[in-house]
């Protein structure tokens, strides 16, 4: 217990996108452990559109060639990069995994948005899943239903809101079920593990996979995902922060000042990517001065569209506009409370209690009727 | 007469897969490419602000994300710029320089990884025999080194848009980011390392000389040479044999200089044996898209610009794609690099018209070829385009507003071909919208006359000598580097086949795959 607790908030507290190489042995470790048990791997892609593949191969530690040659981890189906094709690729693949990884989401409404082998990946994806000692979720889409689940607002052709009836494999946007149901676990007992993001950070994808290799427990949020990544607060580590807290506001995309105004949804957003940063520690969407899109979080799309508009009256700013928070945080700060504080004392934040995720389960539920 | 399903097709982006009848001496009569995915991107779409279509399209593809992003906001930049009730005048030059340099620099990683990812292990020892182990998957050097620099490729775009894949910075009326001199000198030394991994163009004569021989001298190049032993190793698989298309060819062109509006890869047709440059507004004419074999209802078709947005009917007799058959003036034309290149004229070392039967030929071969080719002609255009942008010029437009009436279309040129979207704006709202990508051009269904699409004519002629092994065919269908994400479409319910063959593709070691 303490060991996992202490690999995870190693991993999980990075002053900067570099020192995840200082732990690069724990997690080659991790690899190496299984290379000697036939570990069986199955990544497999439902509605999807490959960034997260994509964006797995722009890890560096290690490499995502590396923890699948080097550390001989058994990727028995991975449709992008595996040799084989047609009736090959699909008898190459392990019906009784050890990791199953899902990339996209399921589509239910219209089971055939998305077949591999002339079957549908719902029937793919509920017969594995039992199967399988753990199962990820790699992305928003696998997570939560993502993009594909995105609002039909104009509702055209009869097709429901959901276009395709897309979920994730446990989440439909904020709502516990999914595909698997509310319940499910897989033979190591654990629910899914939900790397949100679109796509996730890379380092989240390996270094949960070393977790499980290691035979830790992750430490899981309300929306099973794991803990030390996606509990700091965009809002929190944005380097423009000192704008908001002196109500200074750009007056476009890219102006000069904090973003909120620009549609920025960091204040909604958790995960330690403003810290982590992306591409091997080259930079993050806010230092580019590009608004913070919600995108590790459940309900993104719809919850954070249009995404260049400030989001007014959410249950999380409270009826607090961005000027009047800036006011608070320079009143805060003059007060000598400190940003951090003041921030609470607006009631805005990370969720805190599982009690919370059921009434956001509740309030998305009363979305939908 | 036998019929071989093979799917999934793998190494490609997404869901497809592809219906061969052959006939007793193992000739492909007849093909039908299925795509497998459906999501309606065009549907979600509508009823938000312009300002998110690129947002939501841009995310269509995680493979190929900045094109969708970059021509969702050229079609909404010029929507507004057709609207009657806002004054709009267009994004800074600095930011159509820059967009255009960062889908330069894009290009060079989709066509590395394309060549060495993808396709390069169909030419590789472990898959074909070929001796070129380097080229092995997750285990040859040159696999790897293509892996590492690919990484490389993907800083220096994170520089500029924060991250990548699926970067925020580009939005309609130019760029959030305001790059100043050391992010575009960052961006220029990261270029500049995988540019020499990868060697110089003038080089090519002598790596070919080295790869006859058995030579390596990394000087020279170490991915030159890697990529010369595809070419060569396709070359003497017959790729030049296989793969014929219609020899006809669409671009929208690329690389448009700010001032002077002329585009270094041309915009227009082949047709008939001969290049035609077009205007914008004759590409936009000429284009319609046919829905009799796709499982759309029939008035789903017509011109991009006034027909509705696809509407699914799977009940559909005869039809077995969510592809729609786009047309140029009715016929089927092929995009991509191979497009680009015969369209511009440029066949550099002269490496098409010696080793592909002819520059204008659309075989396998001579896709691989123009991939490589254009690699080395846009790597060397890439550092003189960072050059011209001036970090002390806007990069955003002050007169953007989401707030108008307008109709607007964004052509461009993606790494795999012709893309373009269509959006309509009534009051700062999006009321129909539509994407034609590369991959329906080239690996879309059949139209109404019965006319193929490139990869459905290309195959057919092809022999499969060995009916469990049909390799030849999974050649033609990778040198085409489809992107299924962003062509959305679904499979048809009714997978029928009478006589299945299963398809068996070499592997590592002759056992599972190892990998």
């Amino acid at each position: 217990m303490t060991t996992r607790r202490n690999f995870l908030r190693l991993v999980g507290s990075t002053a900067a996108g570099g020192v995840i190489s200082q732990y690069g042995t724990e997690i080659a470790r991790a690899f190496e452990q299984v290379a000697e048990g036939d570990m069986e791997v199955v990544w497999f892609q439902g509605q999807s559109c490959t960034g997260c593949t994509i964006s797995t191969l722009q890890a560096q530690y290690p490499t995502l060639e590396e923890a699948l040659n080097e550390f001989r981890l058994e990727v028995t189906f991975h449709p992008t990069i595996m040799p084989e094709a047609g009736e090959a690729a699909i008898e190459s693949m392990s019906m009784s995994p050890d990791i199953l990884i899902v990339e996209g989401s399921i589509p239910t409404d219209i089971p055939e948005a998305a077949t591999i082998g002339g079957r549908t990946a719902e029937d793919w994806v509920t017969d594995l899943a039992p199967q399988s000692d753990i199962i990820v979720s790699v992305g928003n889409c696998a997570a939560f239903g993502g993009w594909p689940a995105a609002e039909n607002k104009k509702r055209l052709y009869d097709l429901g809101e959901n276009v395709t009836g897309a979920k994730g494999l446990q989440f439909e946007k904020r709502k516990k079920g999914g595909v698997l149901g509310a319940d499910f676990t897989g033979g190591a007992g654990l629910p899914v593990v939900n790397l949100g993001g679109c796509p996730p950070n890379p380092d989240y994808v390996l270094l949960t996979l070393a977790t499980v290799l290691n035979g830790h427990v992750p430490e899981l949020d309300e929306y099973n995902r794991p803990l030390p990544f996606y509990e700091p607060l965009v809002h929190d580590n944005c380097m423009h922060r000192g704008y908001f807290d002196r109500g200074e506001f750009a007056d476009k995309p890219g102006g000069e000042g904090c973003l909120l105004k620009q549609g920025c949804k960091g204040p909604y957003t958790h995960c330690d990517d403003q810290t982590r940063l992306w591409n091997d520690g080259t930079s993050v969407c806010l230092n580019v001065s590009a608004p913070c899109i919600g995108c590790m979080e459940p309900g993104f799309w719809d919850r954070f569209s249009p995404f260049q508009q400030e989001m007014e009256g959410s249950p999380v700013l409270g009826n607090v506009s961005a000027t009047q928070a800036g006011a608070v945080g320079v009143a805060a700060a003059a007060a000598g409370i400190g940003a951090h504080l003041g921030r609470r004392a607006m009631g805005y934040g990370k969720f805190e209690s599982a009690e919370k995720a059921d009434a956001e389960t509740k309030a998305a539920e009363e979305d939908t009727e | 007469m036998p019929e071989i399903d093979i799917d999934p097709t793998t190494r490609i982006e997404g869901h497809h897969g592809i219906t061969l009848q052959v006939d007793a001496d193992g000739t492909v009569t007849e093909a039908k490419s299925k795509m497998e995915m459906f999501r309606g991107a065009e549907i979600v779409t509508l009823g938000r602000p312009p300002s998110d279509a690129p947002q939501i399209t841009g995310m269509v593809c995680g493979v190929c994300f900045l094109c969708h992003r970059f021509c969702s906001s050229k079609a909404a930049e010029d929507a507004a710029m057709n609207a009657d009730n806002v004054d709009f005048g267009g994004p800074p030059a600095n930011a159509v320089r820059l967009r255009d340099t960062v889908e330069g620099i894009f290009y060079l990683w989709n066509h590395a990884v394309h060549l060495f990812a993808l396709v390069g292990p169909d030419y590789s020892d472990a898959v074909a025999g070929t001796g070129f182990d380097r080229l092995d998957p997750l285990e040859g050097d040159g696999y790897m080194a293509a892996m590492a620099n690919q990484r490389k490729v993907m800083k220096a775009l994170a520089e500029f848009g924060g991250r990548a894949p699926h970067p925020v910075a580009y939005v309609p009326g130019g760029l959030a980011t305001r790059p100043d001199v050391s992010t575009i000198q960052a961006v220029k030394s990261r270029v500049q390392e995988v540019s020499n991994w990868l060697g110089a163009t003038e080089n090519v004569p002598q790596v070919i000389e080295n790869v006859q021989n058995g030579e390596f001298d990394p000087a020279l190049g170490e991915g030159l040479h890697d990529i010369v032993s595809i070419i060569l190793a396709a070359a003497e698989a017959g790729a030049a044999d296989i793969g014929q298309g219609p020899d006809r060819f669409y671009s929208n062109g690329m690389f448009e200089d700010p001032e002077s509006g002329e585009l270094f890869l041309k915009r227009g047709v082949y047709r008939n044996g001969s290049a035609e440059e077009l205007t914008k507004q004759e590409i936009i004419d000429g284009i319609t898209e046919d829905t009799e074999y796709s499982w759309y209802t029939d008035d789903s078709g017509g011109a991009p610009t006034e027909a509705k947005p696809p509407e699914p009917a799977p009940e559909k007799d005869q039809a077995y794609s969510w592809g729609k058959a786009p047309r140029f003036d009715g016929q089927s034309m092929e995009v991509g690099p191979l497009a680009r290149m015969v369209i511009t004229g440029l066949d550099p070392f002269d490496l098409r018209g010696t080793l592909g039967g002819g520059a204008a030929e659309s075989n396998t071969l001579n896709r691989l070829i123009a991939r490589a080719q254009e690699a080395l002609v846009v790597r060397d255009q890439v550092m003189g385009w960072l050059d011209a942008i001036d970090p002390s010029e806007p990069f955003m437009a002050d007169d953007w507003s989401d707030d108008f009436t307008g109709k607007g279309v964004g052509l461009m040129e993606a790494s795999r071909g012709a893309l373009s979207h269509y959006m309509d704006i009534e009051n700062g709202e999006i009321e129909r919208y539509q994407i034609i990508t590369p991959t329906i051009w080239n690996l879309g269904p059949r139209d109404g006359s019965g006319q193929p699409s490139p990869l459905e004519e290309g195959v057919v002629g092809d022999v499969v000598s060995d009916v469990e092994n049909p390799l030849t065919v999974l050649r033609t269908i990778r040198s085409m580097d489809p992107c299924l994400a962003c062509s959305v479409h679904v499979q048809s319910p009714e997978n029928a086949s009478k006589t299945e063959v299963e398809p068996v593709t070499p592997s590592i070691g002759g056992g599972g795959c190892d990998i």
